[in-house]
Order: structure tokens, then sequence, then C-alpha cells
């Protein structure tokens, strides 16, 4: 967060005015209408870069449980990338292309698309979301604020520290189990016994 | 067919280890073996073992009171990324400001102190109940068990004993002496499966008490192992044979019982500071007046009570990190047992230990005695255990060991030289577990 971004309230006004076509049915399988792959293309080559074709295998799928709702997103998001700020102000190819690929499928975990329309905490999460993804904070804030307020909103810091909880928790479970059994207590050879 | 063949238990027993389990197990004056145990070792863990060994013959403890080991470092560092406990607390601090832990936070929940890297599934577990109110139950691996013997061999060595591999003899006998103890009969992968006996030397385990002599001629172990109560036990025992050491663990060891050993076994006698958190810690030599510390992977600090280190030479709790057991590694981990330490050409040592924390005693004429003191006035003693109370009105309690009561007058004799003109009152030790050594009424008795 350490470069100065775009004005938080011109991207939450952004992402309100996502046009239809942006909201369209993403393409999986032989349904839907929106080529979400078409528009990570087109968003990357006006930043300036070539995308691989068997990265951008990424956004084609077939599986609707499992992609419906991050192709969802992405496309928001190259919505929200088209603004001008955006156009304006370089974006580094390595924070974007992990941002698409990586980031959003995370978000995807925790968040709706439609919640990030409807709910204004999740539009501001999303929003924050992405300039924290791209090294940006928003105007008029300072990289404490811009932390402190994403952390406050965030779901997938939220999902993270729930999943942490529930995978160690299943492993303090296993290591009881491990030591309560009775081929463990038996236990091995020691040449002393304190 | 072999009747021993237990993967689980032998996964490398070979035809003549299962013979030394028939020896052992169906020796016509055998006690009743009331359990099952096991090496637990593949072959992959005697590679392992083996170049352990190796490197431990090479290394020495490389670290004293100018510098830290050098292994430490990268040792916080994977158990801040590698351990529940300390991964959500963040980055390492530096090494003095991390926090001490005491017995009562593994007691707390154990789990949260095993590395994620460990597998549970070969876990095995040590329990104990110590002296302190907090039952631990340990997290181990067949290996760590194993290394006990790689430690053993180096404090060996220095008395210049090289234990002899082959399963044609026994190699060594774990002694106990309560009426209910856990008792099994195994072989020792490492030293080419010689003979492992855990016996229980109480009445209830034999079907005839002079059993217990034939059998242990019979087994004519190199090595038995056990406390010094148990081994007080074994002197009662009448041998023909005689090992080529005996090795002390669990309890205080007195100077007087030592050399007590010594005479009637005829056979060097190893005192090793031991604890079920951290295995053999160090061996006492009279030379050196200490124990010299055995592991070069675990450091160990003597600190107050705010777990701050002591300067050298001054008493405090023997704190540990590191170790060789890699389910639990330790990390400041406050023992309860006090010492100071000093610096020897060959390494380390912890002089004056003794365990728990320090107790004062008040004499007749009101002068504050130290526990050491009364180490020091009973060490010429051959006493197997002992525990001094004193009561709020300063009346004083000895405790004896049931083999100890012929020493009950000799121990008043020396109290009350060192208390004054008080008079001590003996009583016998009725439990059988370990006793908290010192303990007072007295306010200000814990400094």
């Amino acid at each position: 967060m350490d470069i100065v971004g775009p004005p938080l309230q011109q991207l939450l006004r952004r992402i309100a005015e996502t046009p239809a076509d942006f909201l369209d049915e993403p393409r999986i399988g032989k349904k839907g209408r929106l080529e979400v792959v078409a528009l990570v293309n087109d968003c990357l080559r006006n930043k300036g870069y070539n995308p691989d074709a068997a990265w951008l295998k990424h956004f084609i799928s077939n599986n609707p449980r499992a992609d419906r709702n991050r192709l969802q997103i992405v496309a928001m998001t190259t919505w929200v990338l088209a603004d001008e700020w955006f156009s304006d102000n370089p974006l580094h190819e390595l924070s974007l292309i992990s941002m698409l690929q990586n980031d959003l499928a995370l978000l995807a975990e925790s968040i709706q698309r439609d919640q990030c329309l409807h709910d204004s905490e999740r539009c501001e999460e999303f929003a924050r979301f992405l300039l924290n993804c791209l090294s940006l904070r928003p105007e008029g804030e300072t990289e404490l604020q811009a932390i402190d307020r994403l952390s406050a909103l965030s779901s997938t810091e939220r999902q993270r520290l729930l999943k942490n909880s529930v995978e160690a928790e299943r492993r303090a479970r296993e290591i009881r189990e491990a030591l309560a059994k009775k081929a463990a207590q038996e236990s091995a050879d020691k040449h002393t016994r304190e | 067919m072999n009747p021993f063949q237990d993967d689980q238990r032998y996964p490398t027993l070979s035809q003549v280890g299962a013979s030394m389990l028939h020896f052992l197990s169906e020796h016509p004056q055998a006690p009743v073996y009331r359990n099952q145990s096991g090496n637990k070792l593949t072959k992959n863990d005697l590679e392992i073992l083996n170049r352990f060994e190796h490197d431990l013959r090479l290394r020495a403890v490389d670290w004293d009171d100018t510098r830290k080991p050098t292994w430490l470092k990268e040792f916080v560092e994977q158990v801040y990324s590698n351990v529940p406990h300390y991964r959500s607390q963040g980055a390492p601090p530096q090494f003095h400001d991390i926090h001490t832990i005491t017995r009562a936070e593994l007691s707390h929940d154990i789990t949260d102190f095993v590395p994620d890297s460990v597998n549970a599934k070969r876990m095995i577990a040590f329990s104990t109940t110590g002296t302190s109110g907090n039952p631990l139950t340990i997290p181990s691996h067949p290996r760590v068990a194993a290394m006990y013997l790689c430690f053993h061999r180096r404090a060996l060595r220095r008395l210049g004993i090289e234990l002899t591999q082959g399963p044609s003899h026994v190699g060594v006998v774990l002694i106990g002496f309560q009426s209910r103890c856990f008792t099994y009969v195994s072989v020792t992968p490492q030293l080419a499966e010689c003979g492992l006996a855990k016996i229980n030397l109480h009445r209830n385990d034999w079907h005839n008490i002079e059993d217990r002599g034939k059998y242990l001629d019979a087994l004519n172990a190199e090595l038995y192992t056990g406390d010094p109560l148990s081994l007080s036990e074994l002197m009662h025992v009448p041998l023909q044979t005689k090992p080529s050491a005996l090795i002390s663990v669990g309890m205080m060891l007195s100077a007087g019982l030592k050399k007590q050993f010594e005479t009637h076994f005829q056979a060097p006698v190893l005192d090793i500071y031991s604890i079920n958190e951290a295995g053999p810690i160090g061996v006492y030599d009279s030379t050196l007046n200490g124990h010299l510390l055995l592991q070069p992977d675990l450091f160990v600090e003597i600190v107050d009570a705010h777990g701050n280190p002591v300067p050298s030479g001054e008493r405090g709790e023997i704190t540990l990190s590191g170790g060789f057991n890699f389910c639990l590694p330790l990390l400041r981990y406050r023992t309860g047992d006090f010492a100071a330490m000093s610096y020897t050409a060959e390494g380390p040592i912890l002089t004056g230990l003794a365990g728990r924390q320090p107790v004062r005693y008040k004499t007749a004429t009101q002068q504050w005695l130290n526990n050491i003191e009364i180490t020091h006035a009973l060490q010429h003693l051959p006493l197997a255990q002992f525990g001094l109370h004193q009561a709020l009105d300063g009346a004083l309690t000895l405790k004896l060991a049931p083999v100890s009561m012929t020493h009950a007058k000799a121990c008043s004799e020396a109290l009350e030289k060192l208390f004054g003109l008080q008079s001590i009152k003996v009583v016998k030790i009725a439990t059988e577990d370990k006793i908290m050594q010192y303990t007072s009424d007295l306010l200000d008795a814990h400094t």
C-alpha cells in the first residue's frame, strides 16, 4: 500500500455503476454469454501487457459451482480497472496477473459478487481489496489507516482466521487421539525411565 | 514361523532377535511380564539413528557464557514458524525476550507445542505425574526413545566403557521397584539386537522371590538402570554376576549411596540428570563437581524468578531450549530444577543440582538455611530418597524411604547439628511416587 491510488469514492461510484454487460452471466461450458477470458485479455492489453494464451485458460471453465462467482468478480474487476485513474497510471504486471488469477479467487471464496454491488461494506471491502492487491492505498489515507480499514472489513481475513482455527483444532484433535491410543501409551524402549 | 513377529513392535526383528525375546520371557525364573512395548524402529529409523550416533561422537557442546549455540537462531525461527503456540505470537523476538514456559503450560495443552511437521501416526507417549501437581503426557517418537541410548553411550564412553553389540547377550535391564510397574522385554537393534528387559523387583511380579537373583544372573546384563530406590533394592538381590556399569536417573543420588552402589556392584555408577521433557541432560562427574552436559543440541540457561539469566556460578532455575525430541522442541522451558552453571574444558556443567524451587529452613537460632545445605549435610549417607518438611512452629520432619530407615539416627544427628538443638522427627515415606524433597509451611521459606 505504499503508492497513492485513486480516491475511494471514485471507485465506489464506479462499482455501483457497473454496466449490465459486465454483470451478465459468465460463459461456463455452453451456458452464459459473458466471455470473461476476453475481458481479461482486453484489460491486460489496454495496460500494455500481452497475456499468454495458456495463462488465459484460468478464465475458462466448465464448472459453474466452482467458478461462477469467481468469474463474475473477475468481470466486475475488469470494469473497475477500466476507470480513467488506472488508464493514466501504470500498474505492475505481476501484481495485476496475480490479482486476477489468485487473489480474486480467494476473495470469491468469502464474498459474493452481488454483495459487492448491493452491500455498502462489501463494496468498500472489494474496492480496498483491489487497491491492496495492486499495492495502492486510497488517496487521502495513510498506509496504516488503509491497512486498518481493510482489516476491519476483510471477509478473506475472517475466512483465513476461521480456517486456521478449524485447522488448528483438527490438528490438536489428531495429536490428542494419537497420544491417547493404546499403541502410543505402550510407548517404545528407552534405556532409562525417569 | 517366528512367534514374536510383530511389525509394529519389532519391525526389523531377526530370528536371533526372536530367540532373545524367547529367552527373556520364557526363562523358568522369569518374572510376570505385564505389558508389551518394543523398539518400533524401522530400517529407515535405524539409518537415521546410526548417523545421529556417528555425529554425536564428533560433536561437543559448543557454547559457554560468552557465546550462544551456533544453531540457536535457526532453531528459534523454526519453532516460531512450525509450532502453534509460538506461531500465534508472530515474529520471534530477541532470545532473552522470549517468555519462559513451565510444565503448567505444557500440561494445559500439549498439542499446542507439537510442531506441524510431526506425523501424529507414529507418535508415542510418555506419561509423568511429577511432583508439581501437573500430570503431563510427553509426545515422543520411537527414534527419540532410542536416542537415549546414544547419550548413555556418550556418558559411558567417558569412563572407557563401550557397550557390546550382538544378540547373544542382554544389554540392559531396567530395574523398577513398585507394587505396579510397566514391565516388558525387547531387543535393541542399534546394538545388533542385544536383549532388553524392564523388570519390577517387587514380590508381586515373581512366582518365587528367590527367582530374582537366578533370573538376573541368567541374563547377566551389561547394564542396570534404575532410580536410587530400585537400585537400593537390587542390592538385596544376591547376584553372582556383575554389570559393566549402572545408571541412576529420576532422583537425586547422594554421594554416599553412589559409593555404596559402586562398592556393592563393583562397577561404576553413572548419576544422570534426566527428565521426561528433555531426556538425559547431564552426567555427574565428581572430579568436575557437577553434571557435565551431554546434548550438543540443548541450550541450558540458569534463570531467576523473572526468567532473566543469572551470572555464571549463581544458582537459579534450569531452563532448556532445543533438545532431541523433535515432537516437543523446547524453548526456554523452566524445568523446576535448580543449579548453578560453570564451564570446564570438557563443556558446561551444572553444579549443586537440586529438584524444585529452593526452600529456606529456620534454625533454632532463627537463622535461615538454604536447602542445598541440607543436601550437603546428608550427602555422605546412602539414602535412596528423603524429604524434609518444616511446620509453622518450626518443627522438622524428615521423611525417609523404607530402605533408608536404618540411617534414621545418623540423619537426625546430622540435621540436629545443622539446625542447633532441635529434635527431628523421622517418618517412613508411604508413597511409591517421587515426593517433593524440600517443603515448608513457613511464610518466608520460598525465596
